[in-house]
């Protein structure tokens, strides 16, 4: 009864406009105070080695970076040449470049919102264009940018890794097919829409186009090669490699791209910059003219801006799962998910149903909560159960990301739903509509992931050989 | 937005302090490839880097209202009910940080040989016998020379190899005593009506904000 209570406040005080971060930590503390010995001076200590014990979370705020650094003006721009120069020729090409836009987004940013704002901004003005419904095209973005979180790197999927102490290179060789058969379903999905309807299909530009484009692009998409390719050489740890991405990406956007720094044309930064399009290349200055940028360059307020964007961004979620952490504390030692699991066991319940259930708690959930914050709430709970069921763990973690990816898209108040609103510039229930057909493609993504263990757990077992389940 | 100084002190020690961490881990990475050796104390210090990057940024995320939480109810009540929510929730913050202020206190205390109060909820006075605790030490981050003089304030002159645990703890009550100043700020702005919210739904709230801003400069 004492755990329904707990969860009851954290929810109620969520509900009331409590920072989330607040909410757990409150209630835990609360929970603590009148059902344990524990002295606040042991909480403030829980809180502090959240970051003391915790070495994969430690591989979050250079993740963010990274991605900073490459989505600061023109990365999104390139991404999407190159997707139009290889699937713009088909049937509904453009809407298919959206898709595989957000794929290639999506290696080098781990977050959903972002990929949506970075390549909605551009491409959905860009089918209007060509004449597609506005509607189709923030339907398309609004679902494809969910693939954020799913293809790699991930920042909810580190989340998770930490959480409940499983390999973070494991979840994201676990992503990389899950998430590839989600934007190929949505694609084939456009592609028929296309031929049914007769969307409008663009140019074949040729080869050359494409080796042009994807050489541009090609310098920004080589972070994931750094990242994975890293990882499972075993040149680094996660968190080294995200280091090595973050610095990577620096040079990347300094020198190479020269969107921010030093080298960069004065208006080149910022989004509203990126959406317009104008070929700003005769702005910038080269290495040669300006050879002191290699210093300036990190002292640059670009450069700065850029760290602070990131830190900031940092503090939000870590603030959130250093509290999760304390509650995650609460959990383990009053043994809450042994009991439930115990239950669940003694009242029939098999894994089917379990899996029905967590579903169920994670589309709901997903509606109006950030991933990561909702994911470190839910998975230390679910986890043990799991465990205790025969799922496997990374299973679980790619069925629990996939959810939260479509709670994201659920109607009436998902997250992607609200923020492609805005991106789009029209009213919620618009972009609902719009994104509802694509929404059952995802939904039966979700069936596939949830019953289909292979699909996740193939890649990481071939790769990294069986993994061991400790309980 | 205007920007004042204090915004600019934070924003500048949010940055270095990822930037000092991402400098720390790549810099180890290149002494295991290039020089073939380990920067022992790397992880360590950036681990500290990090505990101190969020728990001090959080008091700028009160400030900015950039702390994620759920707005669907506040966005759905009427402006009174939504003034009356935002003090609840503004008060339940203040019960939060003041409650996590005292434990701060008392962990960090001892380390820098202060008294811990005592009282289980409230502090209700300093305790009187306790145990200095001044010379733990951290694992691996050696203590600089310009530190020198703590060893004989904390340590009765006695050598520091690596730092004492006091200097990494320290942001505990530091970065509680912050939190709390800002959110009796937002609590009064809460209360005299200059903002309806403490939480931020989403991370790119500003991002969305520059898109719209340019929906409405063309419309």
């Amino acid at each position: 009864m004492d755990v329904v209570l707990l969860f009851g406040m954290v929810i109620g005080l969520l509900m009331i406009g409590v920072p989330i971060a607040v909410a757990l930590g409150f209630s835990s503390i609360l929970f603590l105070l009148w059902f344990s010995d524990t002295s606040m001076a042991s909480v403030a200590h829980t809180l502090f080695s959240a970051f003391e014990g915790h070495f994969t979370l430690l591989a979050i705020p250079f993740f963010i970076l990274a991605s900073s650094f490459m989505t600061t003006g023109g990365v999104a721009r390139r991404i999407i040449r190159f997707s139009i120069a290889c699937v713009g020729h088909f049937p509904g090409g453009l809407a298919i470049a959206g898709v595989f836009a957000c794929m290639l987004f999506a290696a080098l940013s781990g977050s959903s919102p972002a990929t949506v704002v970075a390549i909605g901004s551009i491409v959905i003005a860009g089918m209007r264009q060509v004449g597609y419904t506005k509607e189709f095209a923030a339907g398309v973005i609004c679902n494809a940018g969910t693939l954020g979180i799913l293809i790699p790197p991930s920042i909810v999927m580190v989340v998770y890794a930490a959480a409940v102490e499983v390999s973070v290179g494991r979840m994201f060789l676990a992503g990389v097919i899950p998430g590839l058969l989600a934007g190929f379903m949505l694609m084939v999905a456009i592609y028929i829409m296309a031929k049914v309807k007769n969307l409008p299909k663009g140019e074949w530009q040729g080869w050359r186009e494409i080796f042009v484009s994807g050489k541009e692009a090609g310098w920004g998409l080589f972070l994931i090669v750094i990242i994975l390719g890293g990882i499972y050489g075993g040149i680094f740890t996660p968190t080294e490699a995200a280091a090595v991405a973050a610095v990577y990406s620096f040079f990347i956007a300094c020198f190479v791209y020269r969107d921010m720094g030093p080298l960069a044309h004065p208006e080149a930064r910022s989004l509203s910059a990126a959406a317009v399009d104008v070929e700003l290349s005769g702005g910038r200055s080269t290495l040669l003219q300006k050879p002191w940028a290699v210093v300036t360059a990190f002292f640059h307020p670009d450069t700065k801006q850029t760290l602070f964007d990131a830190g900031k961004l940092t503090i939000t979620l870590l603030f959130v799962i250093a509290n999760a952490l304390i509650l995650k504390h609460v959990l383990t030692d009053e043994q809450v998910p042994q009991k439930i699991a115990s239950a669940m066991l003694d009242a029939g319940f098999g894994p089917v149903v379990f899996l029905i259930v967590v579903n169920v708690i994670l589309l709901i959930g997903g509606q109006f909560m950030e991933p990561s914050g909702l994911l470190v709430i839910v998975a230390p709970l679910v986890f043990p159960i799991a465990i205790e069921l025969g799922i496997d763990p990374i299973h679980l973690g790619i069925i629990m990301v996939v959810n939260m990816e479509i709670g994201m898209i659920t109607p009436p108040v998902g997250l992607n739903l609200f923020v492609t609103s805005g991106v789009a510039g029209m009213p919620m229930m618009s972009v609902v509509r719009a994104a509802l057909p694509f929404l059952a493609v995802l939904f039966v993504f979700l069936i596939l992931v949830t019953y289909v263990p292979w699909l996740s757990t193939w890649l990481p077992t071939t790769f990294m050989g069986p993994e061991l389940i400790t309980k | 937005m205007k920007r004042s100084w204090t915004d600019t002190i934070e924003e500048t020690i949010i940055a270095l302090l990822l930037g000092l961490m991402t400098m720390i881990t790549f810099a180890n990475v290149v002494a295991r490839y290039v020089y073939n050796s380990n920067i022992l104390w790397a992880l360590e210090a950036t681990v500290f880097l990090f505990a101190w990057l969020v728990l001090l940024g959080a008091s700028y995320g009160v400030k900015q209202n950039a702390h994620l939480g759920v707005d669907l109810v506040v966005e759905l009540v009427s402006p009174p009910v939504r003034r009356i929510l935002g003090l609840i929730a503004v008060s339940i913050c203040l019960i939060f940080t003041l409650l996590m202020l005292k434990g701060a206190w008392d962990y960090w205390a001892n380390f820098a040989n202060l008294p811990a109060t005592e009282g289980r909820w409230f502090p209700l006075g300093f305790e009187e016998k306790y145990r200095d605790k001044g010379w733990y030490e951290v694992y691996s981050v050696p203590h600089p020379e310009f530190l020198r003089w703590m060893e004989d304030v904390f340590n009765e002159g006695e050598e520091y190899e690596k730092i004492p645990r006091f200097i990494p703890y320290a942001v505990l009550p530091l970065s509680m005593a912050l939190l709390l100043y800002r959110f009796l700020q937002a609590a009064w702005a809460i209360w005299t009506g200059k903002a309806d919210r403490i939480v931020a739904s989403h991370e790119v709230e500003q991002e969305l904000e520059e898109v719209r801003a340019g929906h409405e400069e063309k419309a």
